[in-house]
């Protein structure tokens, strides 16, 4: 840190916590917010122009590799981008398959994000490390709890990093009723301790804080959406996956390296759990609504530093239904079915643990991709990052830097922003003009 | 060898696929490829075991220089060894101390890396550093 009579500037390198290269840069005059910037400056990964000239069928295996923590929901979005072009539909017991590898990538992500990425914030310490070394049965369970989660994308899967058992029109191979069992004890022991999670973390002292977002969120009729939808908003929104492009666009900001997305009609939007749990909510599952309702935490929740609270009532639902799914599976006739297609449009969409993941793919009159497009819930989320930075930094310009930095990292990590899976990298600047 | 010898590294980038390379050089004991998630590595070993990990590191030595460093007491120096991922072996090790799970004894050897571009091969340097490492722990 320097600090000069006129300019003072705050730069925090490897800041381990959030996914990928990014930075805040924020500079103030007195109390007047000059400019604000939330960066990804994380290179172009081109992944889109890579996948031209490909097979349909080569995508959720190229696609999956753009990250290592959520690579599922990017196979889950092409396939079904796949499968829409080709207006085939799958075996509901397939779709089961998919909905509990999807809910062990969920249990994965967040418990990680919950414990190791966020949890040290609001108590104080720098790094999961110093978590552990105070409060070890905490952490052990929290990796226990992780563990479940690859364990489940083992088995589904195929490997817990870069599955690769899930294909277009269904699985590779599917598992037997008996493999599927090995994960019920273990399961069972998680959603007890998902619970305590919801309840440990929901103690934490949150920043008095609420923003108006605009809420969208896949919608499912029988189900809290995971793998699939319609698109739906806290302002109305209702369409269909194939209409997104007339009703969300990208933006090029010349500070970052992602495409902003803004909704066309209203702008700034927010994807991800916040967004699930209220337009979902009545879809919750008993044990997730239960302790929802007892720690307080209601529909229409609005102050992002409590998403921790809700990614934790989603390990519990993610538990729950990969319970209920266990219970109800019948192994499917078919492992998969033949998905192909010429010259058509395929648009897919499921639900990271980050929020929404649009896929769009033009499959040309000889059967390859002639173009992709890939929405990552980062890119859909930085318009509300800095928004939320902004608002929070009105009424605090006067809190001393150090303090200042430590709470505007933590509103970063309230999105648990994935720019992706390379060097971990945030530059922090903070500089006063007068 | 009664050792656990744990490879770290990612094969598709150069020379940090060198602890991945030892790891498949060597026979005839319990060994681990880690490419990604450090961070509960101590799953991969108990309490009573002897272990080894094996990274490429970048602290500006000559490409290929090996360096032990015996980790049971004293935590790795900082960032030497840059991982691409948000828990690297440094922070797996200092994890498994912080909840008593460190082996009896621990060792992190470093091969410090040239090039680390993507889809490259090991430098030579590098190989032969491989070699070295690899005799090394064979005939312990």
């Amino acid at each position: 840190m320097t600090a000069e009579s006129s300019t003072r500037e705050i730069n925090v390198d490897y800041l381990a916590r959030v996914e990928g290269e990014g930075a805040m840069y924020l500079k103030l005059d007195g109390d007047e917010i000059i400019d604000l910037q939330f960066a990804i400056f994380e290179p172009p990964r081109f992944y889109e122009a890579f996948l031209r000239g490909r097979k349909p069928s080569e995508a959720p295996d190229i696609t999956s590799r753009i990250c290592g923590i959520c690579p599922i929901a990017y196979q889950m979005s092409s396939i079904n981008a796949m499968e829409f072009a080709a207006d085939v539909e799958v075996h509901p017991q397939i779709r089961a398959l998919r909905r509990m590898l999807y809910a062990g990538e969920w249990i994965e992500s967040h418990t990680l994000h919950v414990y190791m990425l966020h949890a040290p914030d609001f108590l104080g310490y720098e790094s999961a490390i110093e978590l552990a070394a105070d409060l070890p049965e905490v952490v052990t369970h929290a990796l226990r709890l992780k563990k479940l989660g690859n364990t489940v994308m083992t088995l589904l899967g195929g490997r817990e990093i870069h599955p690769i058992n899930m294909r277009v029109g269904g699985f590779y191979r599917t598992p037997t009723q008996s493999e599927l069992d090995t994960l019920v004890e273990e399961l069972e022991w998680a959603l007890g301790m998902s619970e305590e999670t919801v309840r440990l973390v929901s103690g934490f002292e949150f920043p008095d804080f609420e923003m108006p977002y605009e809420f969208v969120a896949l919608h499912h009729p029988d189900e809290y959406a995971i793998t699939d939808g319609r698109i739906i908003s806290s302002e109305g929104l209702d369409i269909d996956v194939s209409e997104w492009t007339e009703h969300f666009e990208e933006i090029h900001v010349e500070h970052s390296n992602a495409l902003h997305c803004r909704l066309r009609e209203r702008g700034t939007y927010h994807v991800g759990p916040m967004a699930r749990f209220t337009l979902n909510h009545d879809q919750l599952t008993p044990r997730a609504r239960a302790i929802a309702d007892e720690v307080g935490l209601a529909k229409g929740e609005r102050n992002p530093f409590k998403s921790i609270i809700v990614r934790s009532v989603e390990i519990v639902l993610a538990c729950e239904e990969i319970l209920r799914l266990i219970d109800e599976y019948e192994r499917p006739p078919e492992p998969w079915i033949t998905v192909e297609s010429t010259d058509s449009v395929g648009h897919g969409a499921s639900e990271a643990p980050r929020g929404i993941l649009y896929h769009r793919y033009e499959i040309d009159p000889g059967g390859l991709i002639a173009d992709a497009k890939i929405v990552p819930p980062t890119s859909q989320n930085q318009s509300s990052i800095e928004a939320d930075l902004r608002e929070f930094v009105g009424p605090r310009t006067q809190m001393e830097d150090e303090k200042l930095k430590w709470q505007l990292e933590q509103a970063i990590r309230n999105y648990d922003p994935c720019i992706s899976c390379a060097t971990h990298f945030l530059d922090l600047t903070v500089e006063r003009v007068n | 060898m009664p050792w656990i010898i744990i490879g770290v590294g990612n094969r598709d980038r150069g020379d940090d696929g060198a602890g991945v390379a030892v790891v498949e050089a060597l026979t005839g004991c319990a060994t681990h490829v880690v490419d990604a998630g450090a961070l509960d590595m101590f799953n991969l070993w108990s309490e009573t075991d002897d272990v080894v990990v094996v990274d490429a590191m970048r602290s500006g030595a000559r490409p290929g220089t090996v360096r032990s460093f015996d980790v049971r007491e004293t935590p790795l120096p900082g960032e030497t060894f840059a991982s691409t991922h948000s828990f690297g072996p440094a922070a797996g090790i200092e994890l498994a101390r912080a909840l008593g799970r460190m082996p009896t004894s621990i060792e992190v050897i470093g091969i410090e890396a040239g090039d680390l571009t993507v889809g490259v091969n090991l430098s030579p340097p590098v190989v032969q550093a491989v070699h070295e490492v690899t005799r090394r722990l064979a005939s312990a």
